[in-house]
């Protein structure tokens, strides 16, 4: 790939960019977490995720990594982080918890992290 | 000719539009921010905009990613709330004005900005936070036809930060061409510096946001010129959004007045709130007045 606007090799380290071969093979899970904004899919997936996951033609990867609620494992594969914030607060995590988590911290570590708000 | 009074910046984060559906106006850990729509209400209701042409994206609500449009607007003589998979907000459908969106589709398509046109565009919060901010009386109908343009910042290839300002300078054009007396404030969208995803989550640069506002006011075209990996370097992945001020800012005289900066960061997110009046046509309102 090249763009005038973007390198992918200079990156951010644990930036992912939706583009490409990542946006094709997250299409699937994208589509699952999509879904979910219906709610009969949400009280579907929450009495029987399985079902849910063979119904939607998810591969096992994609599923286990579902199973194992691992949101970064997840990015990395090509979900969009606003369409998975779908699954995981469907799951019980919220956007902070999520975020947590993909920095490799507990909650209360990362909390403790954030900047002090600044005058501007 | 119409004429744009003003452009608006401000946050569209969820978090915000759920403070105001429990009219928590007055949370302590939000009150710095929530303080800061009070001017803006308070202005737009003196003003009395005819439209506002509202830049925003869409965040896997009303597009998928199977079918992305780079721009696209809506013609609608009304905007559904969107269901974003936990109910829709308690808000009335947001009105358009279809006579003026035609009229800004065609003159956009002349100025070869080949925008997606629909006819139903349901908003999320991306749009319905601001609207719901910046109007907050809820026992009055939407006193301000909105025209909503949802950008793909999404899914790359996303657009150049110098094709947002453009699309502002295409949108001032568009006004200008439109009929007499017509008053369009233009509101630019987004939070600034922040990233939701990967092992840069809550990547921060409050640095950054405060020059990224400076060089806003008085000196856009050198913000247009940057890359969006400079945008995402500096102020996060998800923060490379704030392009959609440059839309914004675009659409106004090159220089204008700032009546209004605010900027809060709680969190994971740089929130900012500006208001730039236009200054082209004030000459011609202080003799008039």
């Amino acid at each position: 790939m090249h763009s005038r606007q973007i390198d992918p090799q200079a990156l951010p380290a644990g930036t992912y960019l939706n583009t490409g071969h990542a946006a094709q093979q997250g299409l699937r899970i994208n589509r699952f977490c999509y879904d979910l904004r219906h709610p009969e899919n949400r009280a579907a997936y929450t009495a029987d995720p399985e079902a849910c996951m063979e119904k939607a033609g998810l591969d096992p990867i994609d599923r286990e990594l579902i199973r194992a609620k691992d949101w970064l494992g997840l990015i990395q594969r090509g979900a969009n982080v606003f369409v998975l914030l779908r699954l995981a607060q469907l799951c019980g995590d919220g956007l902070t918890e999520t975020g947590a988590q993909m920095r490799g911290e507990t909650l209360e570590q990362y909390l403790a992290s954030r900047p002090q708000p600044t005058k501007g | 000719m119409g004429r744009i009074i003003a452009g608006l910046g401000s946050p569209h984060a969820p978090s915000i539009g759920a403070l105001i559906d429990k009219q928590d106006w007055q949370n302590p850990a939000w009150k710095k921010l929530l303080d800061g729509y009070t001017p803006m209400q308070e202005w737009l209701a003196e003003q009395k905009p005819d439209a506002a042409i509202l830049i925003y994206n869409d965040h896997v609500t009303t597009f998928f990613f199977d079918q992305v449009p780079t721009f696209a607007m809506s013609v609608a003589a009304e905007h559904p709330i969107a269901d974003e998979g936990f109910g829709p907000r308690p808000l009335d459908p947001i009105p358009g004005n279809s006579d003026f969106a035609w009229h800004v589709a065609h003159a956009l398509v002349d100025d070869e900005f080949d925008i997606t046109i629909c006819q139903h565009m349901p908003l999320d919060h991306g749009a319905l936070t601001p609207t719901s901010a910046l109007w907050p009386d809820r026992t009055k109908p939407w006193p301000c036809a909105i025209l909503p343009i949802a950008v793909n910042v999404l899914q790359f290839p996303v657009p150049s930060p110098m094709r947002l300002f453009r699309l502002g300078q295409a949108l001032r054009r568009a006004v200008e061409s439109y009929r007499d007396d017509f008053r369009v404030v233009v509101l630019g969208t987004g939070g600034l510096s922040h990233q939701l995803h990967g092992e840069r989550f809550g990547y921060r640069n409050n640095e950054w946001d405060m020059e990224f506002l400076d060089r806003l006011e008085s000196d856009p075209h050198s913000l247009a010129s940057l890359r969006l990996q400079d945008y995402i370097e500096r102020g996060g992945a998800e923060g490379a959004e704030v392009i959609m001020w440059l839309a914004m800012r675009g659409a106004l005289s090159p220089k204008v007045r700032c009546l209004h900066r605010n900027y809060h960061g709680p969190l994971h997110t740089g929130f900012a709130q500006v208001i730039y009046e236009d200054t082209e046509h004030m000459a011609e309102k202080v003799l008039i007045s």
